[in-house]
């Protein structure tokens, strides 16, 4: 494909010409559990206002969730950008104060098998049944 | 008697004196005849020793001449083969880094969801400076600039040349609408203003702010960078100024062992795409001003289309019968009605992106036309996230 020799034609650059990472502006990602796909962010009230100083992609994401809720997931579908970078923006968001946040309700965690067994041996030491 | 006597002593005394006279005269004669002749002999030698001197200075200029010039030509010829090797190499570099980024972006895009695109990111912003590196070295050795065929924001041109300096974060932009590049004008002022940006962060503290704003002067669209750095000496300034407006191209043997490619590779680039870069400034920071100035034929005041892949924002959003902020909880959330029209959907008619969407039924009642595009934009989201580690949710 790529030949040394190769005339003096220009080089064409076909990659974005904004990278991901000066998008989210270096920041790092949040904690995994934090903006699960199914998290809901909405904007705060009277947030818009303040959207003006955002950039382009934050404020695409502000206006997607401007008028209710939305799940992470399909902010990442309509911005057409990678889950990981939307979670980022919505991270430096929330901590801006400019969206609401309500993180999906927790599955119920499975009672530790072990554990039980081992309580019900001891009941059953103790008080012989 | 004695008085004869006298007499013949006077009178011999005086012919004796008169002769010694003439004899006198005479030798004195002879003397001054041969002293003329031996200062004419000897002017005559002085010409001619001084005609010889003269032919000899002259070669000796020309021998001189001569060597100079092969030496000058031996140089060029140095330079050139330098440049040659350089340039080869150079676009060898350019090449591969512009198709790593490409590579990457891809990657990031596929593993958008997984916790590896931190370190990604961190690759990528490696790899843009070793882009921009390999690009100044290329126009250095005069090869061309690689080249972007689609108009820019200003902004979004600021940004990318951002991206291209190791403390990017310190870079603060004005929010600029309405003011975009021709496609012809992107990458060189990237490139461009990427250089003056790592010049600016490179003399000044390493987390003090650089400022980037835009003005427009006239038919010009200035780009200006302020640090807040030590400004430059009056013979760094006339310096930078004569480097700048590309009239001085140093050599690459005088760049020296840490080679700094910066202000050349703007001048080189400014003359050849016709646009002006002036550093001569005071920041309001008590720093350098850099400024570009973009003559009226590599702007316009358009909007630059949104790219095609991109969903349209505006009728994604603008959805009748949703709550409207009014009704809220006694915690400020806001409450979920039963919901009459889908809460956001993708066109498509025009939306070309979404796979699902034609794998997807049209469902001919409202509440089945609802759940068929909030499916369609939750499965849109989900595509972007192949490596998704969670559990099912949709279970």
């Amino acid at each position: 494909m790529r030949d040394e020799h190769e005339p003096d034609h220009e080089l064409e650059l076909t990659s974005p010409l904004v990278p991901l990472f000066v998008i989210t502006n270096g920041h790092a990602l949040p904690p995994e559990h934090e903006y699960g796909h199914t998290t809901l962010v909405t904007a705060q009230e009277g947030a818009s206002a303040a959207a003006r100083t955002l950039s382009p992609e934050a404020r695409e994401v502000m206006d997607l969730v401007a008028d209710g809720f939305l799940s992470v997931a399909e902010v990442a579908g309509h911005t057409h950008l990678p889950l990981g970078i939307v979670r980022i923006l919505l991270a430096q968001m929330e901590a801006s104060g400019l969206i609401i946040v309500r993180k999906p309700v927790p599955r119920a965690e499975r009672a530790d098998r072990e554990l039980l067994s081992a309580v019900l041996d001891g009941l059953k030491t103790r008080f012989g049944a | 008697m004695n008085r004869d006597a006298l007499i013949w002593c006077l009178v011999a005394s005086t012919a004796i004196a008169v002769a010694a006279v003439v004899v006198l005269f005479v030798r004195s004669r002879a003397l001054g005849v041969k002293k003329r002749q031996s200062e004419a002999a000897l002017t005559q030698q002085i010409y001619t020793t001084e005609g010889q001197l003269a032919v000899s200075r002259a070669e000796l200029r020309k021998h001189k001449d001569e060597y100079d010039s092969t030496i000058r030509e031996a140089e060029q010829a140095a330079e050139e083969s330098t440049k040659a090797v350089l340039k080869g190499a150079a676009r060898f570099l350019q090449s591969l880094a512009a198709e790593q980024t490409t590579l990457l972006d891809d990657i990031q895009r596929t593993y958008g969801g997984h916790p590896v695109l931190a370190d990604l990111l961190d690759v990528n912003h490696a790899n843009a400076q070793m882009a921009r590196k390999a690009q100044g070295i290329a126009v250095m050795c005069g090869a061309p600039l690689g080249r972007r065929n689609k108009p820019a924001s200003v902004y979004d041109v600021v940004r990318s040349a951002q991206g291209q300096i190791r403390n990017f974060h310190r870079v603060e932009i004005m929010q600029q609408g309405g003011l975009a590049l021709k496609a012809s004008a992107v990458a060189p002022v990237a490139l461009a203003v990427a250089e003056l940006l790592d010049n600016a962060a490179s003399f000044s503290q390493h987390d003090a702010p650089i400022e980037v704003t835009f003005q427009r002067v006239q038919s010009n669209l200035c780009i200006v960078i302020d640090d807040a750095g030590v400004s430059m000496s009056d013979e760094d300034r006339q310096r930078a100024t004569a480097l700048l407006s590309g009239d001085i191209t140093p050599q690459l043997s005088q760049l020296g062992n840490q080679p700094k490619f910066g202000f050349p590779v703007v001048g080189l680039i400014a003359r050849q795409y016709g646009f002006k870069v002036d550093v001569t400034g005071v920041s309001r920071y008590g720093g350098v001003r850099a400024v570009v100035l973009l003559p009226e034929e590599l702007w316009t005041m358009e909007e630059t289309p949104p790219p095609a892949e991109e969903a349209p924002v505006s009728s994604i959003r603008r959805v009748e019968g949703r709550p409207q902020n009014g009704t809220r909880t006694m915690h400020g959330l806001p409450k979920r009605g039963a919901r009459q029209s889908p809460i956001a959907s993708v066109p498509d008619a025009e939306a070309p992106a979404p796979r699902p969407t034609s794998r997807l039924p049209e469902g001919g009642r409202a509440s089945g036309r609802s759940l068929g595009a909030f499916q369609r934009g939750t499965l849109s989201g989900r595509n972007l996230d192949i490596s998704s580690l969670e559990g099912s949710e949709d279970a």
